[in-house]
């Protein structure tokens, strides 16, 4: 049998739908659950839970093995961020806007860390930091956590610079800025929006970072990964579901704004 | 910035000599034997050039001609490897752009994109610590020189092409520079739009009298606006003069070809008579023509393309092949091979010129009075 067009359409139309409808539930559908499941109100983990509540947020903001492990996150996650920047901005730079020999091997030697296998990059890690005295170090881990997220810094910077015309800084010199003016008026404030992006990407990736910490990491230094690690491996604490919906309502507030402000470098 | 009475007349009537502003009022720019080498590549050799104030100049040749070698130069992007750049009367060779009291458009208008028309056109001003009120008041006023009242608040990216580049004019005005630099400003815009700003540059240059340097690689665009043009190929100037000489008087063979769009005769044979004319032996005829140059170094018959016609003239006379026909409107172009000589491009009344096929043989001419011999470079 043919079918008509008309009826090959409509099929078409449906299964697209179906297909959608199905791709976002896939992707919804953990979120969704984690979050309903984190105002269980029941000390154990069960579905669907028999009391609803805010137990396992209060668990969470009293509980001091929680506490210490979000406030050591953050203690973490920050100064990557600045860290990233601070590192990233001159390399873009120099990448960009010098005749520095041998800028591309900065480049993508830069990015090495996004491609290198995670474990691998661990065990190395390990290597180098116990050589420096810096295992189960709190600046140890700031060290590894830059490592990790300064490609993503770079290449967000690096982007963002690229559509920068050298032109901008050249008007603004002729029209009577210092160079010093030129580079921050124009330039860098230009790249601001991006640096922004890359420091939200950069915290975001330290604070999610739940591989490093088992090699480096040390006695005192439970990251918020490794606490969820850590209980899960004595049975299921419901808490988990609390903290979990924590993290990702914060990463993607943090990721959007990360997004929006990358997004305006680019008018 | 104001129109007032006190300013020196515009300089639109150029000597003939084409090179004034030494004497008198003094230059505006001058460029005494600048050079500049990157390596072992000589990007600009030894350029002498006075530019008088309120005068419109181009920077005309082909990409790597060291046009934009000089302009760097003269804005402060590069030094000078050796020579003086002076800006009324004071040496600027070495000193920062910013101190330079230029402006400067940019082809790809080089706006800020986080500031608004007010804020970009105000830049400079902001530098100057102009106050508040008085920007202001400049702003309103350049928005309404360039045509653009009420766009004040819009950002670059909310505009057209041709708007942007109308601001980017007004911001590099509006400090009242010593000069004003255009590298190649109308590049980036579309043919209509280009012919509608070459208007709107004239104007501004009239109303403002402003000192100008053009840069451009556009031969049309050199010859609608320019009070003199400097021909420039390999890093050197090669011909100064007004659009006028450059056109009906090049040179040499390269001005001749480059700006004219002349056909170049090789001759058998030329002697000089007196002063401007010489007997030249062309195309298997005897001629006497006008020439330039010494008369001692090898020479080429420079014919315009608009000179060649169908009717017989006294003159140098052309037989060959029709190669191509091409009708533009109101004049056909013609290409004809002529046998010892090679290709040969005219410019026909498309009127008279009906007859003219492809394959079949042709015979133009040209009046004597209309060719020049030309040195060979």
């Amino acid at each position: 049998m043919r079918l008509s067009p008309r009826t090959s359409d409509r099929i078409t139309r449906i299964a697209g739908f179906v297909t959608v409808t199905l791709a976002a539930a896939f992707l919804l559908a953990p979120v969704l659950l984690t979050a309903v499941l984190s105002f269980s109100n029941d000390p154990y983990f069960g579905v669907p839970p028999d009391t609803w509540g805010f137990r396992q947020y209060e668990t969470l903001f009293t509980d001091q093995t929680w506490r210490g492990a979000l406030m050591l996150s953050l203690k973490i996650a920050l100064p990557v961020g600045l860290l990233s920047a601070v590192i990233a901005v001159p390399a873009v730079f120099a990448i960009h806007r010098s005749r520095l020999p041998g800028r591309n091997v900065l480049h993508v030697g830069g990015l090495a860390g996004i491609i290198i296998p995670i474990s691998a990059f661990a065990v190395a890690m390990y290597g180098v930091l116990a050589d420096f005295g810096l295992l189960g170090t709190y600046a140890g881990l700031v060290l590894a956590n830059t490592v990790l997220a300064l490609p993503l810094m770079l290449v967000v910077t690096s982007a963002a610079l690229s559509r920068i015309p050298v032109e901008l800084e050249l008007a603004a010199m002729v029209t009577g800025a210092s160079r010093a003016r030129a580079w921050f008026g124009i330039t860098l404030r230009l790249l601001a929006p991006a640096m922004i992006g890359g420091f939200v990407l950069a915290v975001v990736t330290s604070f999610d970072e739940a591989v490093f910490i088992n090699f480096i990491g040390g006695p005192g230094l439970t990251t918020l990964p490794k606490a969820i690690l850590d209980s899960a491996r004595l049975g299921v604490d419901p808490v988990i579901m609390a903290v979990a919906t924590l993290l990702m309502v914060a990463t993607s507030i943090l990721m959007i704004l990360a997004l929006k402000f990358a997004r305006s470098t680019d008018e | 910035m104001t129109v007032s009475d006190e300013q020196i007349p515009a300089a639109s009537v150029p000597t003939g000599e084409g090179r004034a502003g030494t004497n008198g009022r003094g230059a505006a720019l001058e460029l005494r034997d600048v050079s500049k080498h990157f390596g072992s590549t000589v990007a600009l050799a030894e350029a002498n050039l006075s530019v008088r104030p309120g005068e419109f100049l181009t920077l005309l040749g082909p990409s790597g001609s060291g046009k934009t070698t000089m302009l760097r130069l003269i804005v402060g992007f590069e030094a000078p490897t050796s020579g003086q750049i002076l800006l009324r009367g004071s040496d600027i060779s070495h000193m920062s752009p910013a101190e330079r009291d230029i402006g400067m458009v940019f082809q790809q208008y080089a706006l800020f994109p986080h500031m608004t028309v007010a804020d970009n056109i105000a830049y400079g001003l902001k530098i100057r610590r102009w106050p508040a009120a008085e920007r202001k008041h400049k702003v309103e006023e350049m928005l309404e020189l360039i045509r653009l009242p009420g766009f004040g608040d819009r950002y670059p990216r909310q505009l057209s092409g041709g708007q942007q580049q109308r601001v980017a004019l007004a911001r590099a005005l509006a400090y009242d520079p010593a000069l004003i630099l255009m590298d190649e400003p109308l590049g980036a815009l579309d043919r209509t739009l280009r012919l509608q700003m070459e208007e709107e540059i004239r104007r501004l240059h009239r109303k403002l009298n402003a000192t100008v340097i053009y840069v451009t690689h556009d031969q049309q665009e050199a010859l609608a606006l320019s009070d003199r043009i400097a021909i420039m190929r390999d890093g050197r100037i090669v011909a100064l003069g007004t659009p006028e000489e450059l056109y009906y008087r090049p040179g040499n063979s390269f001005v001749a070809s480059f700006f004219a769009n002349a056909n170049l005769l090789p001759v058998d044979g030329h002697e000089r008579r007196a002063a401007d004319t010489a007997w030249v032996h062309c195309a298997g005829q005897e001629l006497e023509v006008p020439a330039v140059g010494g008369g001692g170094e090898p020479a080429v018959l420079s014919v315009r393309r608009r000179s060649l016609r169908l009717g017989p003239a006294d003159g140098l006379r052309l037989d060959g092949t029709v190669e191509e026909t091409l009708l533009f409107g109101d004049e056909r172009e013609v290409v004809m091979d002529v046998e010892g000589i090679g290709r040969v491009v005219a410019v026909l009344d498309a009127r008279d010129s009906g007859e003219v096929r492809v394959g079949e043989p042709i015979t133009l001419y040209a009046p004597a009075a209309d060719t020049l011999l030309v040195p060979e470079i």
